[in-house]
């Protein structure tokens, strides 16, 4: 039982240090996660900021060809130096512009371009998306056109009308180491086409915002864009962002439990106008447990059975469960099955009483207490299951509870026959008296001699508590044998004693046939004194009666002589068998 | 006779005199400006400045020249001459237009009462407002739409723009100005002035620059040129000149 409880605590432990050690694995895992994650956003913001650099420089270094454009360079030189911007010289520049732009590579194609001359007056300009009256209008202002009037080349964003636009501007210059005689500004609008192609480049959900709107944005496949449209709710949370105004990057927001966002302010005008953008990744997360199972996919699951630790795992389990059954066998099941055992053969009569050392835990407790119910019970005389379970299993059967019995040979059973037996004085030892049995338990059997055993010592394994009355098991080959007159009951006495002391006198002057002779007569005397017939019970056939119990108990307890002794049993006689030696 | 001639006489004073008096008043005083490569635009010269993530990158184009790369201030657009007179009484108003992300001219002089139009040419609204709090409250300018402001008095009012952070501009109030000039390219301008004494002082990013020019204005000839340009820059003292 010790080791079975012992497992079933450990079994316990083990569960519940397994439903701990989940959920700690919970919050680890998604804090691992939220790591990992802020880890990402920030490389991915980082990545987009790289390549909105990088397309800076990129479309920058596409106005080249333009920038050096002689037709445009010389109108613009032209222009500088008047007052007043002429229509031919708008007219031209135009023209020229047209025609350099339209050989830039499509994935540099721009949304608006102007040529301006030094003193920041629109000359050309190739615009339909900014509304501008670009004949009488000037760019001078901004700093990006400003830098490029000065011989700089650099990046902008405006923020006009709700709309993002990504700037370059470089000068264009007439003569080499002189003054830049113009620039060449352009423009491209962050829309959703560009946030696509910011997304294709740097595998990352991004959305532009401006005026606390989402402008645009792009997922990579597998990442729903819808996502990136709680970022225009949070936007208020910039507000008074310390790591966003001075550092112009977010620490990881995780917006909903499902979505972390990393946002980022545009350089450039953008920057003061609150414009920026952000980069979304979907949180892994583990609400529960079992969640490591719903979302596991069969990739998981794979990686998983290929794995040595979960042969390990699958081991441990299996050793688990066979530990568990051996112990429940061996504490459980198996004695059990012995205390079954030993209770059939209690019941069939082949034990007398319960041998609690054989048993184990409360097996040994119940199979003393059972003694001890059926010492009480034999004390009160009730054996009324004793009779009639070894009358079921032997047959007719004396009515002594303790001992087998068997008939002679030959000797009919009379239903009401007088038992005659042969008690004290047949013997100078005595023999123990056994309680009578009840009367309805078995009718009077057809008067055999009945032979009652010597009295038995105590059970030696049930030492530890007064033994229960000795009840010889039943032999279970005793002879029931008929007689022509009357029964000659013979009980048998299960303990082998010397000769000398059943007879009185030296055991080499026994004589047998002289001892069964004067059992015999003895015998007859009693029956008559009981009343049982004796006409039919010739010595020959006593003699043939005893001569086959002696061979069965010769046989049985490997004796060498059986003394015979007569008594009175319920009123009949009876004949008692004690092997000697 | 006499009545003829007298007749005469009265009819030539009386055409001769309007053109007597707007002879008077029409002297322009030609000039121009020394020390100008010195001023600098405060906006660009800001945004410059990584610390103000203006750009993602900024670099210079090798075929310009080295000198060019200073971010100057575009003078006509930037700087106001203003010619102030004691006697004052001067009526000098102002427009400004906002257009390519900035006012023009960033510096307005005009006289105490009287207000400004500030017109929008940009394709975007304005919201402009002044930094000091002191009348001009944040507004849309839409397109092609104007707003007009009336400073409450004298001093130097601060203009920005919500919309458009290159915008700064400043209207300076000054209740003894008698006229307003702003520079061509190169520098040079032209002033009408009555006869009189003035001075004459340059203005950039709503402060005066350099020093005033005391300026004496004759009734002929019509056109007076300035003896000396006028520095809107102190000169190098001869240390820095070494």
């Amino acid at each position: 039982m010790i080791l079975s409880r012992f497992w079933y605590a450990v079994l316990a432990l083990a569960l519940g240090a397994a439903a701990f050690i989940l959920l700690i694995a919970v919050q680890q895992f998604n804090r691992a996660g939220n790591r990992a994650m802020g880890e990402s956003l920030t490389a991915d913001s980082s990545a987009v900021e790289w390549y909105l650099k990088d397309d800076a420089r990129r479309r920058a270094s596409a106005l080249v060809p333009i920038a050096v454009n002689p037709e445009l360079r010389s109108n613009l030189a032209k222009s500088s130096g008047e007052a007043k911007v002429s229509r031919e010289v708008q007219s031209k520049a135009t023209a020229a512009l047209k025609k350099s732009a339209a050989e830039l590579p499509p994935e540099l194609k721009f949304d608006a371009m102007w040529a301006v001359d030094a003193q920041g007056r629109v000359i050309g300009a190739i615009d339909e998306v900014t509304g501008a009256n670009n004949s009488e209008w000037e760019l001078g202002g901004f700093s990006v056109v400003a830098d490029a009037l000065h011989g700089w080349i650099r990046d902008d964003s405006w923020v006009w009308k709700g709309r993002i636009y990504r700037v370059v501007a470089r000068p264009v210059e007439q003569e080499l180491n002189g003054e830049p005689v113009g620039a060449i500004v352009a423009v491209k609008i962050v829309n959703d086409e560009f946030a696509r192609a910011v997304s294709k480049r740097t595998n990352t959900a991004v959305g532009f915002y401006a005026e606390n709107q989402r402008v645009a944005s792009g997922a990579p496949e597998g990442f729903d864009k819808s996502n990136l449209d709680s970022i225009t709710q949070d936007l208020k949370y910039l507000e008074g962002n310390k790591d966003y105004e001075e550092k112009g990057r977010t620490e990881v927001r995780v917006l909903n439990e499902s979505m972390g966002v990393v946002y980022a302010r545009f350089p450039g005008e953008a920057w003061d106008l609150g414009a920026g953008y952000a980069v979304g990744r979907l949180a892994v997360r583990m609400d529960t447990p079992m969640d490591f199972l719903w979302k596991a996919d069969n990739t998981d699951k794979s990686a998983v059975t290929k794995s040595p630790v979960f042969f390990a795992v699958i081991g441990g389990v299996v050793l688990a469960l066979i530990l568990g059954l051996l112990f429940s066998y061996f504490e459980h099941t198996k004695p059990l099955r012995t205390f079954m055992d030993q209770t059939v053969l209690l019941a069939k009569g082949k034990l007398d009483v319960l041998a609690p050392s054989k048993f184990s835990g409360a097996y040994k407790k119940l199979a003393a207490d059972i003694n001890d119910g059926m010492e009480k019970i034999a004390e009160k005389g009730g054996v009324p299951r004793k009779a009639a379970n070894l009358e079921q299993v032997l047959g007719p059967m004396p009515s002594q509870p303790a001992m087998s019995a068997f008939s002679l040979p030959g000797e009919a059973p009379p239903s009401s026959g007088p038992v005659i037996s042969a008690t004290a004085s047949s013997g100078p030892r005595g023999l123990p008296k056994v309680p009578p049995r009840a009367a309805a338990a078995t009718p009077a059997p057809a008067a055999p001699p009945a032979i009652e055993p010597e009295a038995a010592p105590p059970e030696p394994s049930a030492a530890r508590r007064p033994p229960p009355p000795k009840r010889p098991a039943a032999p279970p080959a005793a002879p029931q044998v008929p007689t022509a007159a009357a029964d000659v009951q013979v009980a048998e006495a299960s303990q082998i004693q010397p000769l000398d002391q059943l007879t009185g006198g030296p055991a080499d002057a026994f004589d047998e046939m002289a001892d069964w002779r004067k059992v015999y007569e003895e015998f007859l005397a009693l029956k008559e004194q009981c009343g049982e017939p004796t006409a039919n019970l010739t010595f020959e056939k006593f003699k043939g009666t005893l001569q086959r119990n002696k061979d069965a108990l010769v046989a049985r307890h490997n004796c060498t002589r059986v003394k015979f002794t007569v008594y009175v049993k319920e009123g009949k006689a009876a004949l008692k068998a004690s092997p000697a030696k | 006779m006499v009545g003829k001639k007298s007749r005469f006489a009265a009819v030539l004073a009386l055409l001769l005199l309007p053109s007597l008096a707007y002879g008077a008043a029409a002297v322009t005083v030609k000039g121009r400006l020394a020390g100008t490569q010195k001023l600098l635009n405060p906006v660009w010269n800001e945004a410059k400045d990584p610390a103000s993530h203006s750009y993602s990158f900024r670099e210079p184009s090798v075929t310009t020249r080295l000198e060019a790369r200073t971010l100057t201030a575009q003078i006509e657009k930037e700087v106001a001459i203003v010619a102030v007179s004691d006697a004052g009484g001067g009526t000098v108003k102002g427009n400004m237009v906002l257009i390519g992300g900035r006012a023009v001219p960033s510096t307005l002089v005009i006289t105490q009462g009287q207000s400004v139009q500030i017109e929008n040419k940009d394709p975007f609204p304005h919201r402009l407002y002044d930094t000091g709090n002191k009348g001009l409250q944040v507004g849309d300018t839409p397109p092609t739409k104007a707003r007009t402001w009336a400073p409450p008095g004298p001093g130097k009012y601060e203009i920005r723009d919500q919309a458009a952070p290159s915008l700064r501009a400043w209207i300076v109030v000054e209740p003894k100005a008698m006229n307003v000039a702003y520079p061509d390219r190169k520098g040079e301008f032209a002033i009408d002035l009555e006869p009189g004494k003035y001075k004459l002082r340059a203005y950039h990013n709503g402060d005066m620059v350099g020093k005033e020019l005391d300026l004496v204005v004759n009734p002929a000839p019509a056109e007076q040129p300035l003896k000396s340009p006028l520095l809107v820059a102190d000169e190098p003292k001869k240390d820095e000149k070494k």
